[in-house]
């Protein structure tokens, strides 16, 4: 079963390097989905797992709750918003994608060489998927960076969500399933404020380009 | 008792909802304030007698002892004047035509699921729901943010939501790996809890505990306003409305103060000594205090300048819990007490010249005194007190972090400290006096305060800065001792 997680968070991992390396809004709402799919896989069968040694649901239901919110309702809603606004073609990243495919390969040695760093975390033996779903945090933040446009900004979050949602999963068998409901609130409430502030800006801005939004400064 | 804290805000979203006068919000407003407040003292009283407060329905999840309470107090209190100041305030925006009945009641909907959030963030002892609460307080407060919905209001709350949002998921990582670093010793019911973190500290897997701590500082410190990851908040101080930013700037960042020193007390526990998280702290505080100072001497927008020095303030706070002796602890506790009142009361005032210049530029504002004759005056007096010269509390409150750093055999960060907070005073009456002259130019405002709410709230909060530093009731006095031995573990 191990083996089965293992390939899962590295399947997690190179989802992420595909994110990164999408061109247009549209391929990386997708690759997003594909994401979501995979972690309700991996959640999947550690809830199988829990429930057959002690018969406890909560990781199943979590489970669930991924496919309906991440990989049917959120990409859906995306793809929405982003067919409601107006549609501007342009470059929408800083960098150009193979340098920002070798950050990404920086951002997993950076992340291998502190955790591997860290007596203790997982009982003498390095445990690879945490550096991986860590990989997956920081890819996310550097995703969020490198975007232009806010559509961008919301997916870069979703990913960082997601490594924290593996890194739960993985080095913890999920949090209390109390604090597991509290996330799922609190992040499909910051999603749909996140989608209405992307319509305001389309309003008042006339685009969904952040750069556009300098007037504030010093 | 503690479940009516609860319910008080939610029951007000709920009949904010439901009625449809504008008096009756601002009614319900005051009234569940008052309510709130009410509560909190009965519960600051069995504090205060019994130490502890711990109810349980599942585990021990409401919680609140010395430390808390103070900060739960602040909360409701400041919370309550600024609802008697929106009254006010939000009748003239009415009045000029800038909001109506249904941006109001939106406003205050959105108040109160702020205010709950905030609550509920202090009350509860479980670090999982405590992180929900800070992030629903982002969440909360976004379109509180950008209420005005002008361009600027928006980029503001874009940016507000968007810087917050990936700082608390940071530190929802940290509490991940916390979690780690308690596996083993706490399971079943206390997973997570303070209380239960906080007794088995000594048994947490220290670097793994380290390592947290690192996702935990920069995560709730994003929120909190310590530099480098403070750029949201001037944006989200001068762009909200007055009373918003005197809730964020007095009460929002010491609430996101709390979870940092919450977990430094437990970090310190388990390694029994200061050093590793002192450093981390007092570092990032004097960044956060150069950098105040420095946007502060170059301001032009009055609202700015009082945001940057509440990042000024919440690094002298941190700090104060970086050197973390008792009489550190104390005097940061006893900051973040008068920082809250002297800088909510900045803000609401420059709500009111807001209202009546209609600009935030320093530079078009001019013989304050002559036109707002109370606002103007608390105004300057205000000034005063929050660049810290006696007699009122803020200078109390610095000079004893001072002295406790010196204590301490710290000369070169307390002189650094000096040095920058001179710096700071420069740089407020610099710019900011200029407020107060007359400079020739001609502009069409009428003299007159045009808040009466608002004016009565500005001076009881200047009566209380003035006087609680000079005298300090003895019961408050030793709440905060009491919340200084929860800090450091009565060492």
């Amino acid at each position: 079963m191990e083996k089965y997680l293992d390939i899962l968070s590295i399947l997690i991992l190179v989802s992420s390097f595909a994110l990164m390396a999408n061109k247009r809004i549209k391929s990386y709402i997708n690759t997003f989905r594909i994401q979501a799919v995979l972690i309700s896989i991996a959640a999947g069968i550690m809830g199988a797992q829990s429930y057959a040694i002690e018969k406890r649901l909560d990781i199943i239901i979590v489970c669930v709750l991924i496919v309906i919110l991440k990989v049917y309702y959120i990409p859906k809603m995306l793809h929405k918003t982003y067919a409601d606004i107006e549609y501007k073609v342009g470059k929408d990243f800083f960098f150009n994608i193979p340098v920002l495919i070798f950050a990404c390969f920086a951002l997993v040695v950076f992340s291998y060489y502190c955790i591997s760093d860290i007596q203790g975390i997982d009982k003498g033996q390095l445990n690879i998927q945490i550096v991986n779903s860590v990989s997956v945090v920081m890819i996310g933040i550097l995703f969020m960076i490198s975007r232009k446009k806010a559509i961008g900004m919301i997916v870069g979050f979703l990913v960082i969500e997601n490594g924290l949602f593996v890194t739960t999963l993985f080095a913890t068998q999920g949090m209390p399933f109390i604090v597991d409901m509290g996330i799922f609130i609190d992040m499909i409430t910051g999603i749909m404020i996140m989608g209405i502030m992307v319509f305001r800006i389309n309003d008042k801005f006339d685009s969904i380009d952040i750069n556009d939004m300098k007037s504030l400064k010093g | 008792m503690g479940l009516i804290l609860w319910a008080a805000p939610l029951s007000a979203i709920l009949i904010m909802f439901l009625t449809k006068t504008t008096k009756a919000h601002h009614i319900i407003s005051v009234l569940v304030s008052v309510i709130e407040v009410a509560v909190t003292w009965v519960l600051t009283y069995q504090v205060m007698v019994e130490g502890q407060i711990a109810y349980g329905f599942v585990g021990k999840l409401f919680y609140l002892d010395a430390f808390s309470i103070i900060l739960l107090n602040l909360v409701v209190i400041v919370g309550m004047l600024a609802a008697i100041y929106n009254i006010g305030y939000l009748n003239h925006e009415k009045k000029n035509g800038e909001i109506d009945l249904k941006r109001i009641r939106l406003f205050y909907m959105l108040l109160y699921g702020f205010i709950f959030t905030m609550v509920f963030a202090l009350t509860v002892n479980n670090m999982g729901l405590m992180w929900i609460a800070v992030e629903a307080i982002t969440l909360a407060s976004t379109f509180l943010v950008g209420f005005h919905n002008d361009k600027k209001a928006i980029e503001a709350a874009w940016k507000y939501v968007i810087i917050c949002s990936v700082g608390i998921a940071i530190a929802m990582l940290g509490i991940v790996f916390l979690h780690i670093s308690s596996l083993g010793i706490n399971e079943g019911a206390g997973i997570l809890d303070w209380t239960t973190l906080y007794d088995n500290a000594d048994k947490l897997n220290g670097p793994v505990l380290r390592f947290a701590f690192i996702f935990i500082l920069i995560g709730f410190g994003t929120k909190a306003g310590l530099a480098p990851m403070h750029t949201w908040l001037p944006d989200a101080h001068s762009q909200a409305p007055s009373s918003v930013s005197a809730m964020l700037s007095g009460v929002l960042l010491n609430t996101s103060l709390y979870p940092i020193i919450r977990t430094v007390s437990i970090v310190n526990k388990n390694m029994e000594s200061s050093v590793f998280t002192g450093r981390l702290l007092i570092g990032i505080g004097l960044i956060s205090l150069a950098t105040a100072a420095i946007f502060i001497i170059t301001q032009k927008d009055y609202k700015r300048l009082l945001a940057y020095s509440s990042i000024e303030h919440i690094g002298i706070i941190t700090i104060a819990m970086g050197v973390f002796t008792p009489a550190a602890v104390f005097a940061g506790l006893f900051h973040m007490i008068n920082h809250s009142f002297t800088k909510s009361m900045l803000f609401l005032t420059s709500g009111n010249i807001l209202q009546k210049y209609g600009t935030r530029e320093i530079g078009r504002v001019q013989s304050l005194i002559k036109v707002l004759p109370f606002s103007g005056t608390v105004f300057l007096i205000g000034l005063f007190a929050i660049g810290g010269t006696p007699p009122f509390s803020i200078f109390a409150s610095e000079f004893s972090i001072l002295i406790s750093i010196f204590d301490n055999n710290n000369f070169i960060l307390g002189v650094t400290i000096i040095g920058l907070l001179t710096l700071v005073f420069v740089g407020i009456v610099s710019t900011l006096f200029r407020m107060f002259y007359y400079n020739n130019r001609e502009e069409n405002v009428t003299s007159g305060e045009t808040n009466k709410y608002g004016v009565a709230v500005i001076v009881i909060m200047l009566v209380i800065i003035s006087i609680t530093g000079l005298y300090m009731p003895e019961g408050i006095f030793n709440l905060m001792v009491d919340a200084q031995n929860v800090i450091t573990g009565g060492i």
